[in-house]
């Protein structure tokens, strides 16, 4: 066919009914003037007529040929099926108004979660070559990354080919300040090839030039879209702005693109520029990424920076002589296995919800095929082939499911909107989860799938049904042949809703394991925020020391606080810093987390001493330098340096200077030992701890942990009033309970618990619509049937009891399958379990009988109404 | 009816319908269904509204062109004429029916 005859084609299909007027009146004309030409020849008017109808031909074959040539057959009846199920679903509007909700349900859950997997695991990263983006660590035991020093990475950059651009970054806070209410920023200290690693330039102004990583270089800062709008209002006259950071006026030179960056921790990026003192190879800070060259192989730039380790071995620290490096490309480093995982078994589990709402409408359309034997059987006697009535029905219900679609679509938008607030902290700042496009055809292809899973028996089903059976109404007796089909699919549903309930129950299990994890340390009245001292009017160690008893001083004195401390590392959150403690007799130094405390801080957490002493206030600058370890750590000592008393042994440890990332090692005493307290997300073990008079060691960044006398909030007018009568231009930052921190330490095993709890709840309203819709047919069916029952004595509560039992061996046959399906899946989230079994028999019972009583409960209204059938209506009716 | 009557051959109605409307000019869809009953010396069996259709079909392939005129009856009818494609189209299927006829000729020669 040539395109000029389709497009006509087509333009016939719009014109339609003009073509249809144009063809009437060409007839007409053309017997007109046959009988004409006739009546000349002779005939009388009769004949005339008779004869041109005669050479015409029949006129309404030719009409059908007129129409199948020019245009295309099939979307005429599409269109004209279309609009019949259109129609025939407007009759219907109870039936269409569940069946549309059902599917919205179903094809909602499954565009959310689609839109989620979408943005964080198909979606290129949004970065130019993204592929070529990578992280380099140093690796000290297998599984583990650690961040690199100074002195490497310029040797790596030095030394490597394979990098287009390599880039140190470290995460640093900043105070802005200025003639506004000073506000607290998170932010990164990069070096000037940073935003050639990501090939990311400026929205506005420019990114750093090479150079201004460089000592003396002036300050300047590249801001992040979302900061330029929150802190500076959008100001178009930004590039001209110079901000006050930290005490220093900085000049902003650019402003990065709105999207992936704005979803980072950091809102701004100053160049990270070395000071003498950090060019050691002992202080590991720097977490390094690199732009691989075009055509370099992962396994190329791995291989590299091996040799390059083996070259550098000379000038190692025994230390990490066995340590080796690898290259990791930046999506690993983003999307975790465990966020993988979740998603996968979230996506299932929507994937469940969307099998089970299929089986309930296919269910809904037999039951409606079922009414509507007649009206296929009339039809079927007037000439409908089987095939065409099956196009339609199949029609009818692509209607439907398109219907379903795009109420399905509606509801994933809101549920994306209510749970992104959420969701972004778990995901990676590369992922903007959105309804777009990609999200839109899922949706189009996931309703097209249902409409041919759901609607596919239906059809077949109803358009075959045995015409004069039906037509003598001989069905109306027992319970008709489709109801077998009917009840394998409600099984089915009870099946896939037992898996899902058994597995959101193990996941709340484990949830209410996580709950009552031991912390080790004060939850309830506890709040905390960060203070960052700027440097410039805190230029000293012991500028910072007074600051820190002021402070502590003046808290005690506010009005609703029991208790205030200091620490470097909030409780429960991982503590980055890691040092080397050094033993008499031990060649190798044990890697030991690092934290720095005040006096204060274990008597505020409640975190008991078990040998020695705590910090004491006397153990300030000039003092014999101390420490306090933790349980893990004292059991480290005795298992490496056999040391079975360390309270009053005198150990060597690095300690990171004040100013500068750098550090020293310096002789401490060890005084005493705590009970651990919970360190990064449960699951691993406690690491060592040495925890350093802050006294001794002040840090620039430090917490601020208030115990409460009541509700913690309800303090902060005060404590932000002792903070500015102390230091007017600090600002606090990240102030959050303990009951929050705690929140956010487990929600990487909380949320997918919820989001599948959710999904199973859904499943099993959708299983119980399903039965209910099952046994309320079966009981109108078998109305008569019933009716004789009781007249021939039945008592209503037989009547009950035989609806009921039907109900029950649906749900039975159910919970065997699904018991199955949860035994062969369950074992899929093992991995996302905290101290349970995916094969828990508790779980499983309490599944299977939620599920029996859930049954029960929707087969008690049916058979209730089949226990009230009056035999003698009944009989009369249908007699 | 003494004559024996042939069925139209199987795709030569376009041919037929091109051919008339080149011989003969505009004209409308009885006259042409009439004209072709004439010329085959009313020897071919043709329902006259089997034209018809191949005249949309014709029209969508842009041979043909309609306007509207008045028939003898005094109603608005639709007139066909041929188009410049038409007229190549009409070189192209004449061309077409010669050479399978020549086969065919020669088939029967050699057979016989």
């Amino acid at each position: 066919m040539t395109l000029r005859r389709a497009a006509g084609r087509l333009l016939a299909l719009m014109r339609k009914r003009r073509l249809d007027r144009e063809l009437e009146n060409d007839i007409l004309a053309h017997l007109e003037l046959a009988e004409r030409d006739s009546v000349a020849r002779g005939l009388s008017p009769e004949e005339a007529r008779s004869a041109a109808r005669r050479n015409f031909g029949g006129i309404e074959h030719m009409k059908e040929e007129h129409r199948d040539r020019r245009s295309f057959r099939w979307i005429e009846t599409l269109l004209r099926d279309l609009r019949y199920g259109l129609a025939s679903l407007v009759r219907a509007p109870g039936f269409t108004a569940v069946a549309v909700g059902v599917l919205a349900l179903g094809i909602g859950a499954n565009v959310a979660m689609f839109s989620l997997v979408d943005a964080v695991l198909l979606k290129p990263l949004p970065f130019p070559d993204p592929d070529r983006i990578v992280y380099v660590w140093e690796v000290p035991r297998p599984g583990v990354t650690n961040a690199t020093s100074t002195l490497d990475f310029l040797d790596w950059k030095r030394l490597s080919a394979v990098f287009e651009a390599l880039s140190a970054e470290h995460p640093i806070a900043g105070a802005l300040s200025g003639d506004r209410e000073p506000a607290h920023l998170s932010g990164k200290a990069v070096t000037a090839d940073y935003f050639r690693v990501f090939a990311t330039s400026a929205w506005l102004g420019r990114t750093f030039r090479p150079g201004e990583d460089q000592p003396g270089a002036a300050p300047v800062l590249v801001i992040s879209h979302a900061a330029w709008q929150t802190h500076f209002g959008g100001d178009p006259n930004i590039l001209n702005l110079r901000p006050v950071l930290d005490g220093e006026a900085h000049q902003i030179i650019g402003v990065l693109p709105p999207g992936a960056f704005d979803r980072d921790r950091a809102e701004f990026w100053k160049p990270l520029i070395f000071t003498p003192d950090q060019h050691t190879r002992g202080f590991h800070w720097l977490e390094v990424s690199g732009r691989l060259r075009g055509g370099v192989s992962l396994t190329q730039a791995r291989e590299q920076m091996l040799a390059i380790d083996a070259a550098l071995t000379e000038v190692t620290p025994l230390f990490k002589r066995d340590w080796t490096i690898t290259v990791e490309p930046l999506d690993r480093l983003l999307v975790g296995d465990t966020l993988r995982r979740s998603l996968f078994i979230a996506f299932g589990a929507a994937a469940l919800v969307l099998l089970i709402a299929c089986a309930n409408v296919a269910n809904l359309l037999l039951a409606k095929g079922a009414a509507r034997g007649k009206e296929m059987a009339v039809r079927a006697a007037l000439g409908a082939s089987r095939g065409r009535l099956a196009a339609q029905l199949l029609t009818e219900s692509l209607v439907l499911c398109l219907l379903g679609g795009v109420a399905g679509v509606a509801l994933a938008s809101l549920m994306i909107q209510a749970a992104t607030p959420f969701l972004l902290q778990s995901l990676p700042y590369t992922a903007g989860v959105s309804l777009d496009f990609r999200v839109l055809a899922f949706a189009a292809a996931v309703a097209m799938g249902v409409a041919l899973l759901a609607g596919t028996l239906p059809s077949l089903q109803t358009s075959f049904g045995n015409l004069a059976q039906t037509l003598n109404g001989s069905s109306r007796g027992s319970s008709g042949a489709h109801s077998s089909v009917r009840r394998a699919i409600v099984a089915g549903e009870v099946a896939l809703s037992l898996v899902l309930v058994c597995g959101a129950l193990l996941l709340f299990k484990s949830l209410l394991n996580l709950q009552q994890l031991k912390t080790g340390i004060r939850i309830e009245n506890v709040i905390t925020m960060s203070v960052d001292l700027p440097l410039h009017t805190y230029a000293s160690p012991q500028r910072a020391a007074l600051f820190y008893d002021a402070i502590v001083e003046r808290l005690r004195a506010t009005r609703g606080v029991a208790q205030a401390a200091l620490t470097t590392h909030l409780p429960l959150r991982w503590i980055g810093n890691g040092e080397g403690m050094q033993v008499a007799g031990v060649e190798k130094m044990v890697n030991v987390r690092f934290k720095r405390v005040d006096p204060a801080y274990f008597s505020t957490l409640g975190i008991p001493l078990l040998a020695g002493r705590g910090i004491a206030d006397r153990d300030r600058d000039g003092a014999p330098r101390v420490a306090v370890i933790n349980e893990a750590l004292a059991a480290r000592l005795a298992d490496v340096a056999g040391m079975k008393t360390p309270v009053g042994r005198t150990v060597r440890l690095t300690t990171p200077s004040y100013r500068t990332k750098g550090g020293s090692l310096v002789e401490v005493q060890i005084v005493g030992i705590i009970r651990s307290e919970r360190v990064g997300s449960p699951g691993a073990p406690d690491p060592p701890v040495a925890y350093v008079a802050l006294a001794q060691a002040p840090n620039p960044q430090v917490k601020l942990i208030i115990r409460t006398e009541a509700e913690p909030a309800a303090v902060m007018p005060g404590v932000r009033e002792a903070v500015r009568e102390i230091d007017p231009g600090l600002p606090l930052g990240d102030i959050a309970t303990m009951r929050q921190i705690r929140e956010r330490t487990l929600s990487g095993a909380s949320r997918p618990a919820w989001l599948i709890g959710v999904f199973a709840a859904v499943a099993v309203l959708l299983a119980a619509v399903g039965l209910y819709g099952v046994l309320s047919q079966a009981v109108t069916q078998q109305h008569r049937e019933i009716g004789i029952r009781i007249a021939l004595g039945a008592r209503s509560r037989d009547v009950l009891a035989h609806v009921l039992r039907n109900a029950l061996t649906m749900v039975a046959a159910g919970l065997v399958l699904g018991t199955l399906g949860a035994v062969a899946l369950t074992r899929v989230m093992k991995s996302l379990l905290f101290e349970v079994s995916p094969l828990d028999p508790v779980a499983l019972a309490v599944a299977c009988v939620a599920m029996m009583l859930i049954g029960l409960l929707a087969a008690f209204l049916p058979a209730n109404r089949a226990a009230r059938v009056d035999p003698v209506t009944t009989l009369r009716e249908e007699g | 009816m003494s004559k024996q009557h042939t069925e139209v051959p199987y795709g030569t109605l376009d041919l037929l319908v091109l051919k008339t409307l080149d011989a003969m000019g505009r004209m409308h869809g009885y006259a042409l269904a009439r004209r072709i009953e004439q010329v085959s010396g009313d020897c071919l069996q043709l329902s006259q509204g089997s034209v018809y259709p191949a005249l949309i079909r014709l029209e969508q392939e842009g041979w043909i062109r309609t306007d509207w005129g008045i028939s003898e009856t005094n109603r608005k009818v639709k007139f066909f004429s041929l188009t410049k494609a038409g007229r190549k189209q009409l070189l192209v299927e004449v061309s077409n029916w010669e050479k399978a006829t020549a086969l065919v000729a020669r088939f029967l020669e050699a057979s016989s």
